[in-house]
């Protein structure tokens, strides 16, 4: 990860979402995404160069942008037609996402495009978002990560959200080993992530 | 164990490529059914050896190329549901009501300024009234204002009407039941008409409510009774006791009726003749 004055940044071309640079490089704002919340609180899977990368629940593409400034290839996976042409845009500008209008719920639809994965990504805001992880996992290789991003509120809203967290976590480590997870206080409320990765 | 992948299918033997217009490959892979349990993620080199390209580069292009265009067409299909400009409409309608009324007590506000003698408390002057009334009796900015409003209430009164049309026509149950207005509200509430048949009657019943909703699932206070359910004539009207019985029978109804407005698309008599009775039958008071 590049740090500039202690500011999360990554390299590439501006101008994806009125985001602002520094010294040539983009600021990824943690207070707008939950993966830069997770770098700058001090967790998450280090992006490499020879990073491949699944992304579920990529919406407009803004988070999307920065890991594809880090990694060699971006999947990005979003069901919702409005943000999807949003995408679509920023995969136009950059070469390394392939962009996937399918249902995360539902692997089957994308998995004639895909190759297995270093690391997958994903930010969805269903009820099941343990399950959807679970039937994703085909892609992922052994050793990889996962890395969720668990909305408590999307899950159950009646419910305390360390109770959500802790059923989640339980309901991963079936079939993964949870090397961290971590609440993205201050920058988001009620949102937890959950780093695993793969047994060999 | 033969794979279908976007390029061609690939098995021990070697493979069948299925050529590389992206276009002729996005159509193809519209129709690839994947079962899971034998399913192997792809090794793009194995599109190399099947000569579909020479560089890791060339692959990633491709699919980009592949998945791009069946996005687009995935798209196009999504928007040409005949509910997702209704959506547009009813929002556009509600947006306009917030702006009339609020340059409307504006306009008031000024014109008073300039006619101290000039008040709506205790008459009765409806906005029609008063907006020509400013029109005609404010100078410059005001005046301009104010003709620009009426021509807003014009706009706003044929796009209701538009509202209600396309809403007999995409939702002819639901909007037999509610009219054509709520009914249009209730879609664009859910978010699409998929959506709405696909929601049980008790979240139809609380549709536009989701402050109390959620307050008393957090907090425990009352439960809301009804949300834009409220707006129709039957639930507003009815007395204060019966009122909830109304409001969920109507909703599990309305639930029903959209479903009948998805899968079948068509007025179902037999169906509405039985609901109207019921929801009349709801609102006497025991």
């Amino acid at each position: 990860m590049i740090w500039l004055q202690n500011v999360l940044v990554s390299p590439g071309e501006g101008g994806v979402y009125g985001e602002r640079t520094l010294d040539g490089y983009r600021i990824w704002d943690p207070y707008r995404s939950k993966l830069a919340a997770l770098y700058v609180l001090g967790g998450g899977v280090d992006l490499t160069p020879e990073l491949r990368v699944l992304y579920l629940g990529a919406a407009n593409g803004t988070t999307v942008s920065h890991v594809a400034d880090y990694v060699e290839t971006v999947y990005a996976v979003e069901f919702a037609p409005r943000p999807m042409q949003d995408l679509l845009e920023v995969a136009r500008r950059r070469k390394n996402i392939v962009p996937i209008m399918a249902d995360a719920n539902r692997p089957d639809e994308y998995a004639p495009f895909m190759e297995a994965v270093d690391l997958v990504y994903q930010d969805v805001a269903q009820p099941n978002q343990v399950e959807i992880a679970d039937r994703n996992l085909v892609f992922l290789k052994p050793g990889g990560h996962l890395i969720l991003m668990l909305k408590t509120r999307s899950v159950d809203v009646r419910r305390d959200p360390a109770e959500v967290l802790a059923e989640a976590r339980a309901g991963l480590e079936r079939h993964l080993d949870v090397v961290e997870v971590r609440w993205l206080e201050p920058y988001h409320h009620d949102h937890a992530a959950i780093v695993c990765s793969l047994r060999e | 164990m033969l794979q279908r992948y976007w390029f061609g299918d690939v098995d021990e033997q070697g493979c069948r490529v299925a050529g590389t217009d992206p276009a002729a490959l996005a159509e193809r892979a519209a129709t690839l059914r994947t079962g899971m349990e034998s399913y192997v993620p792809i090794d793009w080199e194995a599109a190399r050896a099947c000569g579909v390209v020479r560089t890791r580069e060339e692959y990633i292009d491709l699919l980009r190329a592949v998945c791009t265009t069946l996005a687009r067409k995935k798209i196009v299909v999504s928007y040409q549901a005949r509910d997702v400009e209704l959506l547009q409409m009813v929002r556009m309608l509600d947006e306009l009501d917030n702006v009339i009324n609020l340059l409307q007590e504006r306009a008031a506000e000024w014109y008073q300024v300039t006619n101290p003698s000039f008040s709506r408390k205790y008459r009765s002057l409806p906005a029609k009234k008063m907006l020509s009334l400013i029109r005609r009796g404010a100078q410059g900015g005001l005046g301009d204002v104010a003709g620009e409003i009426e021509r807003l209430t014009g706009t706003r009164s044929r796009l209701m009407r538009e509202v209600s049309a396309r809403a007999d026509e995409v939702l002819p149950n639901t909007s037999a039941l509610i009219g054509g207005l709520v009914a249009a509200r209730l879609l664009s509430r859910a978010g699409g008409l998929s959506a709405l048949a696909q929601m049980p009657g008790s979240t139809i019943q609380v549709l536009g409510s989701e402050r109390a909703l959620f307050s008393h699932l957090r907090a425990g206070t009352p439960p809301p009774k009804h949300g834009i359910i409220f707006q129709h004539r039957r639930v507003h009207n009815a007395p204060r006791e019966v009122r909830g019985r109304v409001a969920r029978v109507l909703a599990a109804k309305l639930a029903i009726a959209a479903r009948l407005d998805y899968y079948r698309g068509e007025v179902a008599p037999e169906f509405l003749n039985d609901a109207q009775a019921r929801i009349d039958a709801a609102g006497v008071a025991a």
